[in-house]
């Protein structure tokens, strides 16, 4: 034996654990574990789950991290493993927090629960068909299970309330999965209609509490049972009080993750497509722009039903563009020109058609938008393409397709990479606010200086308080935004509102357009009064805005009210995060002097004697003189 | 799934506890790491291992890792 194909210790997960080095190499995880099979990023996960997240955090103080209080009414414990590995997956690390069996209505009910004093980020309330049927008398009637189904709803609405009310925590719960060994109790069809059509309706109420309580998601489970999943294992279920199987619980998981990874603030924003194999069939360069396989025929039917998925997404703020190794002339052509195109040049913010390695052109396109590649998702069905990204941008999500074109979409849609939990009328405008992006650069290359350009570009810039409307908004762009984020704060929009009421607090929203169009709602200040003090609590601008002078207008407008309305001073707070160094000097750049660090945070001050005026380009359309 | 040394090489792939014949015949609460919620996780490796499957009762009543090798064996 040669022992060639016995991988060393250090290159596989369980090499890391059993060497003691998984914390210290934790950034390598995400990597090890991107291909998995389901069963093996379980085990995986029995691994992940023993380490220390204190230790994780010691080696890479950046890591970030959830608490995850799990509960719920049967045995939960087996979704502690494909939990911790599926935050493992996208980089983060979990804390656990696993409650006693069946306590979830104290759990959530008392305030002064062991759940709460954990203060958790997510709390995942797992519910499974026992919660009815382990009340309904025996012999059981339809009538009985409707009366209990009324009265858990009511029960779990109403801890969604004391949860809404005691934490920021997002509130994970779930449908109640219908299996047949209770549906075939009932030996009459009308009888089991009428329980299916009871059990649908309670599950529809379980999934508009969402509406009513923000931080409450509902996760559907019929979609992830649609799969194939069994949602219960009999054995376990008796003899270990599973209320719902190994195999559903670890899907569930998985959608756990890309929860956490949006309130993290980590979505991806970018999808990035090959063409030959992937969106269409044949091979352009041979077969021509009329050639291509797409629309007609059984395979080319299959690579429409992946364009219109693929728009789709777009049509929901996904910016899509194309990255393919093509002579430029005959891509354009193809997508203007074949009738049977779904996506068109106006779907996609860019198409990329050169020869060139398509990581130079992912991370290009990286730039241009501004964005971090870690926000970027590739799909390929090139095995060779794919290595290359991985191994060239190892930040960017590479989903493998392969010449079976009927499974592009399941591969695309595996994984929740775009999720998020609500989306607004910014996300859906974003595509086209990215495209006028790329068109402003081509415009400032038509330029000799810099101030020529944004004299120009006739930048407007609205500075006034959030309104009821805008919080979505405003709490997405503290989620989403790394780079201009002085604090690295995340908001929920129950957090936003409070800080909007006040008293003492402001959010002040940044709104901006220019001569290509209107940017909508691209920033935000946090500011607090305190003592005759005025402190910037956090400041967020859109990437999509930088170098404009909107900082410096918007400080600017901060720093003369507070002037005039009597504070004595400005205080600034820069926390440093994983991506945010950026905006390190900011404070000092704009006239503030360094008054310390608290929490590892640093403070800046501004005295108010000499405050700048806004930069002449810049118009304000309103400002905060409107606002007293 | 002869022996207990593969019994205890699985238990050791499978949810990452280092233990060897030395902790064959301990309690399983003293098993460095141990937790119940390991067993419901050992019998789907050990169906799946052995092609056959494994009363659960037993492997639930089973005080130390020697005697779910021998409820595993016995099946």
């Amino acid at each position: 034996m040669t022992g060639g194909a016995v991988p060393a210790d250090d290159v596989t997960l369980a090499g890391l654990h059993r060497s003691g080095r998984l914390a210290a190499s934790y950034p390598r995880v995400p990597g090890l574990l991107a291909d998995l099979p389901d069963d093996e990023l379980t085990r995986a996960g029995h691994l992940l789950a023993r380490l220390d997240p204190d230790e994780v955090l010691r080696h890479h103080p950046s890591t970030p991290v959830l608490t995850v209080a799990v509960t719920g009414h049967s045995t939960l414990g087996p979704l502690v493993p494909p939990l911790t590995a599926e935050l493992a997956r996208h980089g983060m690390l979990a804390r656990p927090r696993l409650s006693d069996f069946d306590g979830y209505v104290f759990d959530l009910g008392d305030p002064g629960s062991a759940l709460y004093a954990a203060g958790p980020d997510l709390v995942l309330c797992v519910l499974d068909p026992d919660i009815v049927f382990d009340e309904v008398p025996v012999p059981w009637t339809v009538a009985d299970v409707e009366r209990t189904l009324d009265a858990k709803v009511a029960l779990v609405r109403g801890l969604a309330a004391a949860c809404h009310r005691r934490t920021d925590a997002t509130l994970v719960l779930n449908t109640l999965p219908l299996p047949r060994r209770f549906t075939a109790q009932l030996v009459d069809h009308r009888s089991r209609a009428r329980l299916g059509a009871a059990w649908r309706a309670a599950n529809a109420r379980l999934l508009t509490l969402g509406e009513e309580f923000p931080s409450v998601v509902t996760l559907d489970l019929d979609p992830l049972l649609a799969e194939g999943i069994a949602a219960e294992d009999p054995r376990l279920g008796r003899y270990a009080g599973m209320g719902l199987s190994p195999a559903l619980l670890a899907r569930y998981a998985r959608e756990i993750g890309h929860l956490a990874r949006h309130l993290t603030g980590r979505g991806k924003k970018a999808l990035v497509c090959d063409l030959d194999g992937t969106l269409w069939g044949g091979v352009l360069g041979d077969d021509g722009p009329d050639g291509v396989e797409v629309g007609e025929g059984p395979r080319g039917a299959a690579f429409t039903a992946f364009q219109k998925v693929v728009r789709q997404l777009g049509s929901q703020g996904v910016l899509l563009a194309v990255v393919s190794k093509n002579d430029p002339g005959p891509v354009d052509e193809a997508l203007r020109e074949h009738p049977r195109m779904t996506l068109r040049p106006a779907d996609l913010v860019r198409v990329a058609a050169s020869w060139r390695p398509k990581p130079d052109g992912i991370a290009e396109l990286a730039r241009d938008l501004n964005l971090g590649a870690d926000s970027f998702v590739f799909v390929d069905d090139s095995a060779y393409e794919c290595g290359l990204v991985r191994h060239a941008l190892p930040e960017v999500t590479v989903v493998r397709l392969d010449e079976e074109p009927a499974l592009h979409v399941d591969r695309l849609l595996r994984d929740g990479w775009f999720d998020t939990r609500e989306l607004n009328a910014e996300d859906r405008a974003r595509p086209a606010r990215y495209r006028e992006e790329l068109g402003r650069q081509s415009f400032l290359d038509s330029f000799d200086s810099i101030a020529d350009y944004l004299s120009e570009l006739g930048v407007w810039v609205r500075l006034a308080p959030v309104t009821e409307a805008e919080i979505p908004r405003a709490a997405q762009l503290t989620l989403r935004t790394n780079q201009f984020h002085t604090a690295v704060r995340r908001l929920q929009p129950a957090q936003v509102s409070a800080l909007a009421a006040g008293p003492g607090t402001r959010v002040l929203g940044i709104s901006s357009g220019d001569r290509f169009g209107d940017n909508g709602m691209v920033g935000l200040i946090v500011t607090r009064a305190e003592g005759g003090v005025l402190r910037i609590d956090n400041f967020v601008l859109s990437c999509r805005v930088f170098s404009r002078g909107i900082e410096t207008a918007c400080l600017a407008a901060v720093l003369a009210d507070a002037r005039a309305t009597g504070a004595g001073a400005v205080e600034a707070v820069y926390r440093p995060g994983p991506r945010n160094a950026g905006v390190r000097d900011l404070y000092p750049d704009h006239g503030f002097v360094p008054a310390g660090e608290e929490d590892g945070a640093l403070l800046f001050r501004h005295d108010l004697a000499d405050v700048a005026a806004p930069p002449p380009h810049i118009r304000f359309v309103e400002s905060l003189e409107e606002t007293h | 799934m002869t022996t207990i040394d593969d019994f205890l090489l699985l238990v050791r792939d499978e949810i990452g506890l280092t233990v060897g014949p030395e902790h064959a015949e301990l309690p399983l609460d003293q098993v460095p790491g141990w937790d119940s919620m390991h067993l419901l996780s050992l019998l789907s490796a050990l169906e799946r291992t052995t092609g056959r499957p494994v009363s659960l009762p037993d492997v639930l009543e089973a005080r130390n890792l020697h005697q779910i090798h021998e409820v595993v064996t016995r099946a």
